[in-house]
């Protein structure tokens, strides 16, 4: 059978989940009831086949208020999680309103963390893929991530470490199928305008 | 086009992901290379912090390699 499939623009990648699936799975579960969000980054590579080793999830949640903040930090603690910067939600929205990353951890482990990375409209790459999603379905695990080419050209623009061109290399052969040179062009304006804030 | 021997590690990225493409069963291998790599990260760290409190023994390492002030 092929890596994955198509069907009404879902990318369906045929395989079994990971355990790191699992994680990210049960993080969005609490998430979801309070926001919505972006699965951007390596991870991204790793869910559609890329074999290396990761420590953080990378996801773009918008920028929100203090009570909805407090409940979901409350709920993401009920539900196992413990966060690195603090056990206190109100002393740690100081992160949301400076639009500082914070990361979680399931409850008595360190790695892999969910890398909570708050934005709001000034970010205009992160606003852009954020408005533009693309699902992807791993057997009952359905998630947003960017689309495909603004993650490649993210990754060879912005980022690109060693690992990102590995991640980015990955992406282009492995969806060459579906990539479409017209979303290179209309993407690359709004990742490079990033480079110059 | 792909190369037919690969010989540096950005060919043997598009190598393995364009085998990928075509063939799943290759996905056992990442999960295999994944799940390991999990399991032996949180035995590392259940070991090393395993005296006292978790968080206190995981936030002082983590100010100590910089991930946190």
């Amino acid at each position: 059978m092929k890596g994955y499939s198509i069907f009404d623009d879902v990318i369906v990648i045929n395989r079994e989940l990971t355990e790191l699936d699992i994680f990210v799975k049960d993080f969005l579960e609490v998430l979801k009831n309070y926001s919505d969000y972006l699965i951007v980054s390596g991870f991204v590579s790793i869910c559609s086949g890329r074999t290396r080793a990761t420590e953080d999830v990378d996801i773009l949640v918008p920028q929100m208020n203090k009570e909805k903040f407090e409940n979901l930090f409350e709920d993401l603690v009920k539900n196992n999680f413990w966060c690195y910067q603090g056990d206190e939600a109100e002393g740690l929205f100081s992160y949301v309103e400076n639009l500082n990353n914070i990361r979680f951890a399931r409850l008595g482990e360190m790695f892999p963390n969910m890398e909570v990375v708050f934005f709001n409209e000034s970010k205009k790459a992160k606003f852009c893929e954020f408005s533009n999603p693309q699902k992807i379905r791993i057997g009952n695990f359905e998630f947003k991530i960017p689309p495909i080419e603004f993650e490649i050209l993210y990754k060879e623009i912005v980022l690109a470490g060693k690992k990102d061109f590995e991640d980015a290399r990955h992406l282009r052969a492995f969806f060459s199928d579906i990539i479409k040179e017209e979303n290179f062009k209309k993407y690359e304006g709004v990742i490079r305008g990033e480079l110059r804030c | 086009m792909l190369k037919q021997i690969p010989q540096t590690d950005l060919d043997y990225v598009e190598f393995y992901a364009s085998k990928m493409k075509e063939d799943n069963n290759l996905f056992e291998q990442q999960k295999n290379l994944i799940e390991s790599q999990m399991k032996s990260s949180r035995a590392v760290f259940r070991n090393l912090f395993s005296d006292g409190d978790f968080k206190l023994n995981a936030r002082s390492y983590l100010r100590k390699i910089g991930l946190i002030k």
